[in-house]
């Protein structure tokens, strides 16, 4: 198969799961006629009509809205945020119905909320958020953040046929760089589980999203030095893989958490606690954290960069805890 | 009445200590000063003397195991055979754990009970008394102590303490290689290895190296534990993959070796060496003791060597220049008053540096008597702490084995050592005619933070002249 | 007027009147007693919104009510045990313990989504599942409450948008009881009239005399076959009064007393009373029987309520996550194949018959008005009628 980006397989997804399930519908901002902002619904109306594929107003509360009442009617609605930046404008729609529903009275939400979200495209303070923590602070959801072009078809599959709501978190800047020789045929990638994608003993590096290629790199480099570090890729933030994460620790012992997110309420955090909870006799170092800066994200260069962690950021991180 | 058997502290930088031997058992009625059970430390191996007179009641500490100093290792009842109940000995490691008395008690109360004794005072578990408190009970657990016996916070991990509990380890005889001195999975996989009698190997599984490994291939494994680092100082030159190739055998260092190694690097790495090399005429010495030797041997019992006629110049030298006799503290230079001369003795497991104490104040016949009286005990491993302690100069001697010259290593915290080559017949020229002499090379190894070069080769040029012009009678 | 329903069914309205009424009188009793934990919120005088507007819709039908519409749910086939024990926290109601108030649903039988506390929350929402209800064939209808207070969040604004861009069959009735907790609808909305919400939309709008239950019935039923004949959402402003406070702790000071004594001289069940009696359609025996009815189901419902059990403490971890344990399954009424290729195959792109104008349009200023538009997306194609292009695809701007 030829080389597919990752924007390619949400598209591939998307289209697959259409084709087998005529429950599946897409709704979002200029996702029918033009493609979608990132052309990553290019082709479905033309596949698969008006019906299924829906222009909405610009109105996000509206569409969440909508497609939870589409779920409650038995339908799989997939919702497009243009910019996941925006989905703080249905924020209520997410935590409030959508997330205690099937808590509260049994009504499952077969709904998937999908959008570009992340920094290094210098997109400014509000086309670049990881506004993931929000939601994974919410019991009833779901959160995935696949790095990878073979995860992010598998696991907008999964997330597309799961009976809860799943925000799925698509890295902009990984978008057209990723591309990946994608397996024939149908495929899913369950969530909720964590995968190793780099083997190393003297310290695990968690991460996701495009902090997952930051953190590769970063071990191929501290692997130079001698630092052997195994990386290990989130890819689903609720639930948390604890087992995943609670053995690497017993292997390597040492933590080192990497994200885009702000560090404030980051993954890091509550990766930490469960580790110090679960694990704190595994532990011969402290469990460090590099992350963006707590401020917004910023449009220049300059400031992007430095708010942003980077590769050199992650080995000195890591040297100092491999060291400690 | 019951006296407690300490381990005793074996110089200011050791804590911990283990037992190689006991030579009595329980029951078994013993003397004061009758030796005891034996000890090895990082410094020295030693015989320790029964601190009274009376039955041996109980032993609390295994051969094999290691202790902290002050660790009460066994207990004599003064009162006599009568008295005495034998306990069970601790059984000899490697023993289970679980059916291993604990080095110290678990609690103080059952060390009272069993003792049948009144109650001491029990000195609080997280600090450890002074040591001139002989008799003492730490309540702390001997895997996990808060301190060590300097006094000295033992910075940790929680995976390290776990594991110095699963294997019995005494994290204060543990040195931390992480930053600030602290004990990580490294230095407690290291410390396993060197006492594989601890280690229990079925727990020590999830520490293993994972076998996932990518680079694993047809090799065998590396040895968990990163080449048994145990001190800040002794980093890997080079990722220690690439040491374990073709055919190897892997040999964890004996805890002196570890010291010798920590110590070398410690002083490499604080000490700017410089070197200066001269070389003395031995003729005149080598007639002198070649004509005296037997004489003196029977007359005084003991060896005639070269080594008092270096000692004594070295006096000689350090008296003129007294910086050579010193030490650094920061930026304090502590010049002493004694002359107490190291002198290197290779043993067959490593090496060890007794000292001479005062020699300034030793004739010839004193300090021949001395060296050799150190040097025997050094190799019977009968070497009192102190014996190895308070030195202020040193001196090494490659040259026993034929070596012609040699650059020690300066033995902190003195600032100079003196190497002495082989003394070796030369073809020298002398008013300008070519002379056989009995030559040996000095070389000096100086600290150059305090002593310089001017004053260094002159420190060489007076022990060089001592020597060549030696006008003392040594019968 | 001529009566538009039987006599059984003008009993049966009186029957749930009645019911809701009563009900929550002994829900009064039982929150005093320390049965009711938590709010308490009383639809007093306003009944006749809740049973009115509900009583117009067909089985297949939707509703989500608001905090005060449990009319709307016995009409829609809950119990009084179902309202109690879910007041009461028992493990036997809808939700278990897990929520109080009339918060609960059912998505299968009766069709009822539980609301939430957040207001307009459940008007996109409706609107989603009359979008979803159109795309499956369905043919049925939304219908939702909101208070007068509650037209003024966001929810209210992009729900309605969206039920009229996408003419979804929303029949959305405000309920106009004069106080947003404490504070009064002209401070709240500077309308006169809240229907004029409606013209913002582009949508029908109605004003009803929400203490009349014929009148809402019938004003619902027009809206709601409007709606179910694909003429997008309609908008129901039926004028009540809450004669009680917010909520049971609360003793509305603020309402002047002429206020409280003007509409209760327009109690709904005092005048549906009279209109039955003056139409003949009961005796004094009928509403007897009906009362009595009434007090013991109650009667029986209250002592199943207090007999239930509260739930096991251990509950509150459990089902967060549907694993399984419920079906998400469409109920199709049109065939599949029309949604899916080749048969969903279309052109992609837009058809703007418009280019621009400049001159302002003219349309109408008061009260109802209605929006002569595309009939465009209203309804799929299996049923046959007037839709000869896609919803999306036909839009004007």
């Amino acid at each position: 198969m030829a080389e597919t980006t990752y924007l390619e397989a949400i598209r591939q997804a998307l289209f697959e799961e259409m084709d087998r399930d005529p429950a599946v519908v897409l709704l979002g901002e200029d996702v029918g006629v033009y493609g979608g902002a990132f052309k990553v619904s290019a082709g479905l109306l033309e596949r698969f009509g008006w019906e299924r594929v829906i222009d909405t107003p610009i109105s996000e509360t509206g569409i969440v809205g909508a497609a939870v009442g589409m779920g409650y009617a038995g339908l799989r609605p997939v919702v497009e945020m243009q910019f996941i930046d925006f989905i703080a404008c249905c924020f209520n729609q997410i935590t409030n119905v959508a997330a205690k529903s099937h808590y509260l009275w049994g009504a499952p939400v077969p709904v998937v909320l999908r959008g570009p979200c992340g920094g290094g495209v210098h997109g400014g303070p509000f086309h670049s958020a990881n506004p993931e923590m929000y939601f994974v602070h919410t019991p009833g959801l779901k959160v995935v953040c696949p790095a990878t072009a073979y995860d992010a078809k598998g696991l907008l599959k999964s997330a597309i046929r799961d009976n809860n709501p799943v925000l799925f978190f698509e890295h902009k800047f990984l978008y057209r760089r990723i591309k990946e020789d994608l397996p024939e045929g149908d495929f899913a990638v369950p969530i909720g589980k964590a995968v190793v994608r780099r083997q190393g003993r003297d310290l695990t590096i968690l991460s996701y999203a495009a902090m997952l290629y930051t953190s590769l790199e970063a071990a191929a480099q501290l692997e130079k030095e001698g630092i052997r570090a195994e990386v290990i890729d989130l890819r689903t933030l609720l639930p948390l893989d604890r087992d995943t994460i609670l053995a690497s620790v017993a292997r390597t012992n040492k933590l080192l958490v990497v994200h885009e997110d702000t560090r404030t309420g980051g993954i890091a955090g509550e990766i930490a606690a469960l580790v110090t909870e679960s694990a704190f006799e595994d532990l011969d170092g402290p469990i460090r954290r590099v992350t963006s800066l707590d401020t917004p994200v910023p449009y220049a260069e300059s400031l992007e960069n430095y708010f942003l962690p980077n590769v050199a950021k992650v080995v000195a991180a890591a040297r100092e805890l491999a060291h400690y | 009445m019951s006296v407690d058997v300490i381990m005793p502290q074996m110089g200011e930088s050791i804590f911990e200590g283990t037992i190689t031997k006991w030579l009595k058992k329980p029951g078994d009625r013993i003397e004061r000063d009758e030796p005891l059970f034996e000890i090895s430390t990082d410094k020295v191996d030693a015989e320790i003397p029964a601190p009274s007179a009376g039955v041996l009641k109980e032993i609390k500490v295994a051969e094999g195991q290691t202790v902290p100093i002050q660790t009460v290792v066994a207990v004599i009842d003064t009162a006599g055979a009568s008295a005495a109940v034998p306990a069970a000995v601790p059984a000899p490691s490697p023993a289970p754990p679980s059916t291993r008395p604990s080095a110290q008690p678990s609690t103080p109360a059952s060390t009272q009970e069993k003792a049948a004794a009144p109650p001491a005072p029990v000195p609080s578990p997280a600090a450890p008394p002074p040591p001139q408190v002989s008799a003492l009970t730490s309540g702390a657990s001997p895997a996990a102590p808060a301190v060590r016996g300097n006094g000295q916070k033992i910075r940790s991990s929680p995976l390290v303490r776990r594991m110095a509990k699963e294997h019995n380890l005494n994290l204060a005889g543990i040195e931390g290689s992480g930053a600030g001195g602290r004990i990580s999975k490294k230095d407690i996989l290291a410390a396993m290895q060197t006492k594989p009698a601890a280690a229990a190997p079925a727990s020590a599984a999830p520490f293993a190296t994972p076998s996932v490994t990518p680079a694993a291939g047809p090799r065998p494994a590396l040895p968990a534990g990163g080449g048994a680092l145990v001190h800040p100082v002794l980093e890997n030159a080079v990722p220690r993959e690439r040491m374990y190739f073709g055919n190897y055998e892997a040999h964890p260092m004996t805890a002196m070796r570890q010291r010798i190694a920590e110590h070398m690097v410690a002083s490499k790495h604080v000490s700017p060496h410089v070197y200066s090399i001269d070389e003395a005429d031995m003729t005149r010495i080598a007639k002198i003791r070649a004509s005296s030797k037997s004489a003196f041997e029977t007359k005084y019992g003991t060896k005639l060597t070269f080594m008092p006629f270096f000692v004594r110049a070295c006096v000689e030298g350090l008296r003129a220049f007294p910086t050579v006799n010193a030490s650094v503290d920061g930026t304090t230079v502590v010049l002493h008053g004694d002359i107490n001369v190291g002198i290197a003795v290779a043993l067959d497991w490593g090496l060890i540096v007794p000292v001479l104490k005062n020699a300034e104040e030793k004739n010839f016949l004193g300090l021949a008597r001395g060296i050799n009286d150190v040097a025997e005990r050094a190799r019977a491993k009968k070497l009192k702490p102190e014996e190895v302690q308070e030195g202020t100069f040193s001196i090494t001697n490659p040259g026993v084995y034929g070596g012609l010259m040699g650059l020690p290593v300066i033995n902190q915290p003195n600032v100079a050592i003196l190497g002495i080559g082989a003394i070796q017949k030369r073809a020298m020229v002398i008013d300008d005619a070519i002379s056989i002499r009995s030559m040996v090379y000095l070389t000096l190894s100086y600290d150059h933070r305090v002593v310089d070069g001017a004053v260094a080769h002159q420190f060489v040029g007076k022990v060089k002249s001592y020597l060549e012009s030696w006008n003392e009678e040594i019968l | 007027m001529a009566l538009t329903l039987t006599r059984e069914q003008h009993l049966e309205l009186y029957y749930f009147l009645r019911l809701n009424r009563e009900l929550e009188d002994q829900m009064a009793r039982l929150f005093r007693q320390n049965k009711i934990l938590g709010g308490l919120y009383s639809s007093r005088g306003q009944e006749a919104v809740s049973v009115g507007t509900a009583y117009a819709l067909g089985p297949g039908d939707w509703i989500a009510p608001m905090i005060r519409n449990i009319g709307a749910l016995l009409v829609r086939g809950f119990k009084p045990r179902d309202v109690l024990t879910q007041h009461m926290a028992r493990f036997t109601s809808p939700t278990q313990g897990k929520d109080g108030t009339s918060h609960f649903g059912d998505l299968k039988v009766r069709h009822v989504v539980s609301p939430t506390s957040v207001l307009g929350d459940l008007i996109p929402v409706m609107t989603g599942i009359a979008m979803a209800g159109r795309y499956l064939g369905q043919n049925v209808v939304a219908m939702t409450w909101i208070g007068d207070g509650g037209t003024s969040t966001g929810a209210f604004h992009e729900g309605l948008n969206l039920a009229a861009a996408q003419k979804a069959a929303l029949v959305l009735i405000v309920e106009n009881n004069q106080w947003a907790y404490s504070t009064p609808v002209a401070r709240q909305v500077p309308l006169r009239d809240l229907a004029g919400r409606a013209r913002a939309y582009g949508i029908e709008s109605a004003i009803v005399d929400g203490n009349d239950v014929i009148a809402v019935e019938r004003a619902a039923r027009k809206a709601v076959a409007q709606a179910r004949a694909g003429q997008g959402p309609v908008l129901i402003e039926a004028k009540t009064m809450r004669m009680m406070g917010h909520a049971q702790h609360d003793s509305a000071e603020y309402v002047p007393k002429e206020m409280l004594a003007l509409w209760k001289q327009r109690d709904p069940l005092d005048r549906f009373e009279k209109f039955l009696t003056r139409n003949r359609l009961w005796d004094a025996k009928t509403k007897k029987e009906i009362v009595a009815r009434i007090a013991s189901e109650i009667r029986a419902d209250v002592e199943y309520a207090e007999n239930s059990p509260f739930p096991p403490a251990e509950l509150a971890a459990q089902g967060v996550y549907c694993e399984g344990c419920h079906t998400v399954e469409a109920d199709w009424k049109r065939p599949k194949q029309e949604v899916m290729p080749p048969r969903s195959n279309v052109k992609p792109e837009w058809r703007i018959r418009a280019s621009g104008e400049t001159k302002a349009p003219r349309h109408s200023v008061h009260g109802v008005h209605s929006v002569k538009g595309d009939q465009a997306g209203a309804k799929p194609k299996s049923q046959g009628k007037s839709l000869r292009s896609r919803p999306s695809a036909k839009a004007e701007r």
